[in-house]
């Protein structure tokens, strides 16, 4: 089946003014409807800078990035706000603020300039809320909420905004396992069940081999492999990438990474 | 070109001493001279002073008729009258003064008007070894007193106790019935007038004009166009040297006011109208007479 | 039902500072005599509009800068305007307008002055430099003002800082039409980018994400809300305070959407404005005290009690 390409990042090379090298060199990558990407590599890798130029965030020095079609950069903030719906890693909450609230900011972007807010956006919020989990905590203040619900509630108006694609930077810092799982279940299950696309950046190399289509490893903004988990998550690329000795094992069809000691006892 | 400023400067003061001299009759023998002044301080001179500063326009009026004008060797850049007064080199606008400007003239007293940067300031001169007297001359009734002392302390107590005879005699005199009247307007946005503890309300009282607000205690208030309106002066007097109707004359809001709309505006000249001074008399005749012809 | 509540309160403001003055008008009288017509009503209408714009103008200056500490007057207008007021007056420029128009032209150029500076990084105008230059570039002017202020042997000068310090003396029809004509525009701007505001909240690059076009949104929020204080300097002078707690109050009544905030900061800032005005012309008569003061007298406590209200909810 040959689904549609969403992201279309080819040979793309970036570089912050004044900055000594480039951020990212040559890296393609490719999201269609219906897959979950993992994003990899350690930090200052560059992972977050293709993030932005793939939403067009970050303008290129060299190569395309285009969002359905489209290079990012000519989308008004608006209208890709309406295909891609982004959980950023940070935000700040200078006001107190409900939760329906928050999620409802998820249907700006479908709003008239003043308009109000119409039975649709009422219904997409909702739809939101099921799918998250968070319909009962529509009614609570955001500072009361745990992390994971909180990450929960973030995820619910990324999809208010009825996106083709889910971008999620590093939505599992600071979760313990449950909602760790719970949040990649998540995922993997609106990529399955709406036929949505995701593409996250993680570094839990475990499970974005469990739960990722495609993996795609940076380093020094070089894009170091691209492919299949199995393909890609070698012994040789991890520890290259990491810089740590490591195992890996399979388990359920997928590879898992056991690091090393250094000295082993 | 310095040397000629210093040698004329010298010459100046030969002069001085020469004619002070020759009027022997005003120094009195030697002993102290000594009076109170209006910060509770006793001030006490040697022998009357010869080298003065005034720091006020009024007093510089004062000293020139208790006839010690020619003792003055510093004055206020808004020093103007007598016409003689505009020769003294001036110490800047005095506000606050400036020491060391004033310690160069190298003054045996230096007459201030009571005030806060004032009283600083005298406390800088007598660290320098110069007296000073502060006054107060807010009100009518401060005129006689200080011509009297200043007539004390430059040995000129005949013609100071004099003059401050007037002054005290005109201060009592009862209000002639009024017939006009009026505001003081100072300034239009806020609007500030004169109210009833001032020099010019009892001016204004003395050349039988009513000031409509003089039942504001202070000598000037912040008040509403609406109270103007309401208490319906005949005439708004403006202290200004040119007979030019005040730039809010044409503004809508003001027009509330009858005299405005009628463009009553008296103007009355800074210089005899705008200080406390010796001539006190001759700015009541002239606001009476004013008042009489009609604006 | 709140807009109902707060309509009301403002119409009861607006007909209490018709009725009572330092002047003693009778009841019957109200609707004929020109004091009302003339002063008491383009007064309260002055600074219904005045305190409304300024509300308005603290509300998107707020969330712009997203600190709650930030002032309409914070981003260096009021030295602009200072300045400008006081040039007008050394420069004895005639006519009935030259100082508001100087206080304007004052206003705005240092508004231009501290753009410029918050884009000194790159296209992007960065709010920390904005906050920064204003009070740089506000010192600055302060003092450029007193310099020429304590050189120039003028009195005239002084009483510049009688008008600075505000107050509605100088309202009428005019001053209510010229404020009426130049108030929608930037009034209609900032309603029209209520809702990227509340993105903008978040922080600039998620509100981005959720369809925000960020550059365009904080220039254009950055000019309207300057040029309506601009405007606000020239029919008042600076009225401190208004810009800074109105936005305070109405988040905690009415929570932190700036389609309810826009509304209901400039009906409370209208009220607020208008009832400190009409107790400055009434409560120590036949003197008035000004604006700025009762606004501080009134609105300190209420808001102190507010918060405290708030935090312990």
């Amino acid at each position: 089946m040959d689904r549609e390409l969403i992201v279309a990042v080819g040979d793309l090379t970036c570089r912050y003014a004044g900055a000594p090298r480039d951020a990212l060199r040559g890296v393609s990558l490719d999201v269609r409807a219906g897959e979950f990407h993992a994003l990899l590599g350690p930090n200052g890798s560059g992972k977050t800078t293709l993030l932005r130029a793939a939403l067009g965030l970050v303008r290129p020095v060299a190569g395309r990035a285009e969002i359905l079609g489209r290079p990012a950069g000519e989308w008004s903030r608006r209208d890709l706000a309406r295909v891609v719906g982004v959980v950023p890693q940070r935000e700040e909450n200078l006001f107190p603020q409900r939760v329906h609230e928050t999620v409802l900011l998820g249907r700006y972007p479908h709003l008239s300039l003043f308009g109000g807010v119409r039975a649709a956006d009422g219904a997409a919020v909702e739809r939101a809320l099921i799918a998250c989990d968070a319909v009962d905590l529509a009614d609570r203040w955001l500072w009361t909420l745990s992390g994971g619900e909180y990450q929960r509630v973030r995820l619910a108006r990324a999809l208010a905004q009825e996106p083709r694609l889910l971008v999620l930077d590093e939505p599992t810092t600071s979760l313990d396992l449950r909602h760790e799982m719970e949040l990649f279940e998540l995922v993997r299950d609106l990529v399955d069940g709406q036929g949505l696309a995701a593409l996250m950046i993680t570094h839990h190399v475990n499970l974005a081999a469990r739960f990722a289509d495609q993996v795609l490893i940076l380093a020094e903004g070089r894009a170091v492999a691209r492919g299949a988990p199995a393909d890609v998550l070698t012994r040789e690329t991890v520890e290259r990438v990491f810089s740590w000795p490591v195992a890996i094992e399979p388990f359920d069809g997928r590879p898992q990474m056991i690091p090393l000691r250094r000295h082993p006892s | 070109m310095r040397h000629w400023a210093q040698r004329t400067h010298l010459a100046g003061l030969v002069a001085l001493t020469v004619t002070a001299c020759a009027r022997g009759e005003h120094v009195p023998a030697r002993g102290d001279v000594a009076v109170t002044d209006d910060a509770g301080r006793r001030v006490t001179l040697a022998a009357p002073a010869r080298r003065i500063v005034s720091l006020l326009p009024s007093f510089t009026e004062l000293l020139f008729a208790i006839g010690a004008g020619d003792r003055l060797v510093g004055r206020t850049a808004w020093c103007d009258y007598p016409p003689e007064a505009v020769a003294v080199p001036s110490v800047g606008d005095g506000m606050p003064p400036s020491v060391e400007a004033v310690a160069a003239r190298r003054p045996d007293l230096v007459v201030l008007y009571r005030s806060g940067p004032n009283v600083t300031a005298a406390d800088q001169f007598e660290r320098l070894g110069i007296r000073t007297v502060l006054l107060d001359l807010n009100l009518l009734e401060q005129l006689g007193p200080a011509a009297r002392r200043l007539g004390r302390l430059t040995g000129h107590e005949q013609t100071g106790d004099s003059l401050a005879a007037v002054m005290d005699s005109l201060a009592a005199e009862p209000p002639i019935p009024s017939t006009r009247s009026l505001v003081f307007i100072v300034w239009d946005n806020p609007p500030i007038v004169i109210g009833g503890g001032s020099y010019l309300d009892h001016l204004a009282a003395l050349a039988g004009a009513r000031n409509v607000f003089h039942d504001v205690g202070s000598p000037s208030a912040q008040v509403a166009i609406e109270t103007i309106a309401a208490r319906d002066p005949d005439v708004i007097a403006v202290l200004s040297d040119r007979a030019v109707a005040p730039r809010y004359a044409t503004r809508p809001e003001w027009r509330a006011v009858r005299a405005v709309r009628n463009g009553r505006f008296l103007f009355l000249p800074g210089q005899l109208f705008g200080r406390p001074g010796p001539r006190i008399t001759e700015a009541v005749r002239e606001l009476r007479q004013r008042l009489q012809g009609g604006p | 039902m709140n807009y109902v509540l707060l309509a009301g309160a403002a119409l009861t403001t607006l007909v209490v500072s018709l009725l009572v003055g330092p002047a003693n008008v009778p009841l019957g009288d109200v609707l004929a005599s020109p004091i009302v017509w003339q002063l008491r009503l383009p007064r309260a209408v002055l600074a219904f509009l005045v305190g409304g714009a300024l509300g308005v103008s603290g509300v998107g200056l707020q969330a712009l800068v997203r600190n709650p500490l930030a002032d309409p007057f914070l981003l260096g207008l009021s030295g602009g305007a200072g300045l400008g007021a006081v040039v007008a007056i050394a420069l004895h420029l005639p006519g009935p307008w030259a100082l508001p128009l100087a206080a304007f032209v004052g206003a705005v150029g240092a508004m231009a002055l501290v753009y410029r500076l918050g884009l000194m990084g790159g296209a992007e105008l960065d709010p920390r430099i904005l906050l920064l230059g204003g009070v740089a570039v506000g010192a600055f002017a302060a003092a450029v003002t007193t310099a020429l202020v304590s050189l120039a042997e003028a009195t005239e000068l002084r009483n510049a800082f009688l008008w600075l310090w505000g107050g509605f003396s100088g309202a009428s029809w005019t001053t209510v039409l010229v404020f009426l004509v130049y108030a929608p525009l930037p009034l209609v701007v900032l309603a029209a980018l209520a809702r990227p505001l509340d993105l903008l909240v978040l922080g600039e690059e998620p509100a981005q994400y959720l369809g925000a076009d960020v550059r365009r949104l904080k220039r254009l929020v950055y000019l309207s809300a300057s040029l309506l204080t601009a405007a606000a300097v020239a029919v008042a002078g600076v009225i401190g305070f208004v810009g800074l707690i109105v936005p305070h109050v109405c988040r905690l009544l009415w929570g932190r959407l700036h389609r309810t905030l826009f509304p209901t900061a400039f009906l409370t800032g209208g009220i607020l404005l208008a009832a400190a005005d009409t107790l400055a012309r009434t409560v120590v008569a036949p003197r008035e005290l000004p604006v700025g003061i009762v606004t501080a007298l009134v609105g300190v406590p209420l808001f102190g009690f507010l918060l405290r209200r708030w935090t312990v909810s």
